[in-house]
């Protein structure tokens, strides 16, 4: 009967594997570190970039201009406040035309650590409307941003790797791929997010489902506005439906003085 | 002093107010100012005589404006007012304002709405003529006890403001609401002599006439308190009042050529609650109320509604079940569209085709197979001013059925509405 023996590796091939495996498991460690570095770095950008917009509020009255496949256009304007910024923060949103929707409102309650609540109050009916996690796909009142994008981003709520760089408008930006947390609850799978090196500003979001690209956020005109860098204007384009909405923030104003309770669902029944 | 004049006296201080401010105010402080309205033609083609009515086409008028003024951040004050025209007689032929919304036909000149809201902190308190909706389901609401509607077309009808007092607290996720509502306001039923009351081909020879309607004159109450949890929401609420849609007495005259109708509204406590929870593929939503009664011959009753609900794409989409159990059967005969829609399966869709653009669609269909409603519309808008509407109303069943009746009375519409 024969038996199989493991072959004996003599002394100084032993010291050999022992060396490689140190100087393998040194470079994996090295590599982790690097990697991690690198995380932090690109989140150090994004956490830049929304140190830089940090505002006690803010309002502004916008113009939304839709254009569908077929290039018919629908002009919209909705008024917005904002209490506080990013994941802590309220936003309640108001349509001012056209005339038959003037009232509609939407309650919008940022979380840092979680999707937010919305709430969508519709003056024909005298009713409010909470929007579903599962809804937040859905187009925002025939525009091209869905109830999702109208969610305030917050650096927490995302895992960044830095995808490249690329000059975007003449100006090179870091390209940043930010995928959100799983308590996120998000439409998109991922986020290509392009950052101004000069102002740390936003200039495109491209949000992804799986591998397709199905949302683009354009931000242009670009001005300091009470010391922040604020795009005036924002395209979004529905790459699947081939239409975008276009708006323009008008009256822009930062840290007015705002109160906590016109941020409820009794202030929203308010015109 | 008695209790109308108090409120007719607060209504005309409201009044004042809100006129001084509307006048005083400037452009400078037009953020302070805001207003919405329009004018609306509608007209409804309905191919089938009934019994007691063979005018097929009824063609209605509505201008509303509604203004709001903030002058300061904790006040605010709100009006609105209508303006109706009628072909078929269901706007009164008197001019005069009104402010009770109890008549028979509708009012010429109306206050649609007329309130002041204070908010300090937390706290919320809205004065005067109001509209209040509780409850989350739709189609049908059962713990929405402050929403009379305008019945006189039974399957177009708007809601009817309540003057009442009401105060709102919020803590965090929890609201408690409290309401009072000093005066009564009846639902409009349909008018007797036109197609919306179902005579017997039997009967048509008798005429009805418009008995007495001894409004109530207790004030009601309710409260309601609603947690807004993480992703969903439920209400538990309390109702002590009266029925807005009323019980019907019919009593043959001496001349035994008429029958004179009296209604008459029970006395009514609802103790009820409503939810909603999101799901991952749907929200669903359920309402159930319990209906006790003092006045002898009123029924009591549990109104129940389970419905699921998803908004994907262009599509919201929802359906579900609208079920009845009478605990005590009285011996009244009443209108109550609420519970005739129950016992049903119930849907709702609507589709935006395009930005200007949209469909929609309601039905309810009893599970006995005795009765049918559905509603569709097609609905666009020109420019920046004008929407176009067009509706058809399908009605079918058997005569002994709450829809079934209305069996005639399937229609087609089109409406016209600039709004500014």
């Amino acid at each position: 009967m024969s038996s199989r023996q493991p072959p004996v590796m003599p002394a100084a091939a032993r010291r050999l594997s022992t060396c490689v495996c140190l100087l393998f498991a040194c470079s994996l460690s090295r590599l982790s570190s690097v990697a991690v570095d690198a995380a932090d770095n690109v989140r150090q950008i994004v956490e830049e970039a929304q140190r830089r917009t940090d505002a006690t509020s803010q309002r502004y009255e916008g113009l939304l201009q839709v254009l569908d496949s077929k290039g018919k256009l629908a002009d919209k304007r909705w008024t917005l406040e904002r209490l506080g910024a990013h994941g802590d923060s309220k936003m309640v949103l108001r349509f001012t035309a056209p005339a038959e929707v003037k009232g509609v409102a939407l309650l919008v309650v940022n979380h840092p650590d979680r999707a937010s609540d919305q709430w969508m109050w519709t003056p024909a009916i005298e009713r409010d409307r909470r929007i579903a996690l599962q809804d937040r796909s859905t187009r925002f009142f025939g525009t091209d941003f869905s109830f999702e994008d109208l969610e305030e981003r917050d650096v927490d709520q995302y895992d960044y790797a830095l995808a490249g760089e690329e000059v975007v408008d003449g100006v090179m930006c870091w390209r940043i791929q930010s995928t959100p947390k799983q308590t996120k609850s998000s439409q998109y799978t991922r986020a290509l997010v392009w950052v101004r090196k000069d102002t740390y500003a936003f200039t495109r979001i491209e949000n992804y489902i799986k591998t397709q690209a199905v949302r683009r956020l354009t931000y242009s005109d670009f001005q300091n506005v009470q010391g922040i860098w604020t795009a005036r204007r924002l395209e979004m384009a529905d790459l699947r439906r081939g239409s975008r909405t276009a708006l323009t923030l008008e009256k822009l104003q930062y840290n007015l003085p705002m109160k906590t309770e016109d941020f409820t669902l009794q202030a929203l029944r308010r015109p | 002093m008695t209790g109308r004049s108090v409120w007719l006296r607060l209504a005309t201080f409201i009044s004042c107010v809100l006129i001084s401010c509307l006048g005083s105010s400037r452009p400078s402080v037009a953020q302070t100012v805001a207003q919405r309205g329009f004018v609306e033609a509608r007209g409804a083609f309905f191919p089938q005589d009934t019994s007691n009515d063979s005018q097929n086409t009824v063609v209605d008028l509505l201008a509303r404006e509604e203004a709001f003024v903030l002058p300061t951040s904790w006040i605010q004050f709100a009006a609105a007012i209508d303006a109706r025209a009628n072909s078929h007689g269901h706007v009164e032929s008197s001019w005069h304002l009104d402010f009770r919304d109890r008549g028979r036909l509708r009012p010429a000149l109306s206050v649609r709405r007329l309130s002041s809201t204070l908010t300090h902190g937390p706290m919320t308190l809205d004065l005067g003529k109001q509209f209040i909706r509780w409850g989350k389901t739709d189609i049908v609401t059962p713990t929405d006890r402050f929403a009379p509607r305008d019945f006189i077309d039974v399957f177009a009808g708007e809601f009817l403001a309540v003057t009442a007092v009401r105060l709102t607290l919020q803590a965090r996720d929890e609201t408690f609401e409290a309401v009072w509502v000093p005066f009564f306001t009846p639902s409009r039923m349909p008018l007797f002599n036109q197609r919306w009351t179902a005579v017997p081909p039997s009967e048509t020879a008798l005429a009805l006439i418009d008995g007495q309607a001894p409004f109530p004159e207790r004030a009601q109450a309710g409260v309601r308190w609603a947690h807004a949890g993480n992703g969903y929401e439920y209400a538990l609420s309390y109702f002590d009042g009266f029925n807005h849609l009323p019980d019907i007495v019919v009593r043959p005259r001496a001349d035994a050529l008429e029958l004179e109708i009296e209604r008459s509204y029970p006395a009514l406590r609802m103790l009820g609650g409503d939810a909603a929870l999101p799901t991952r593929w749907f929200t669903a939503k359920g309402e159930a109320a319990y209906f006790a009664t003092s006045t002898p011959g009123a029924d009591e009753y549990v109104l129940y509604v389970l419905q699921l609900e998803r908004q994907t794409g262009e599509w919201l989409i929802g359906g579900g079940y609208a079920g009845e159990v009478v605990t005590r059967r009285g011996t009244s005969v009443n209108f109550a569209p609420d519970r005739g829609l129950t016992r049903s399966v119930t849907g709702h869709a609507s589709y935006a085709i395009d930005p200007s653009r949209s469909v929609a669609f309601e039905c309810a269909i009893r599970q006995s197979g005795a009765g049918v409603y559905a509603k569709g519309e097609y609905s666009w808008t020109t420019g920046q001013h004008w929407r176009t509407t067009l509706f058809a109303v399908l009605l079918g069943g058997r005569a002994e059925d709450f829809l079934g009746q209305y069996q005639r009375n399937s229609h087609l519409g089109l409406s016209l509405r600039y709004s500014f």
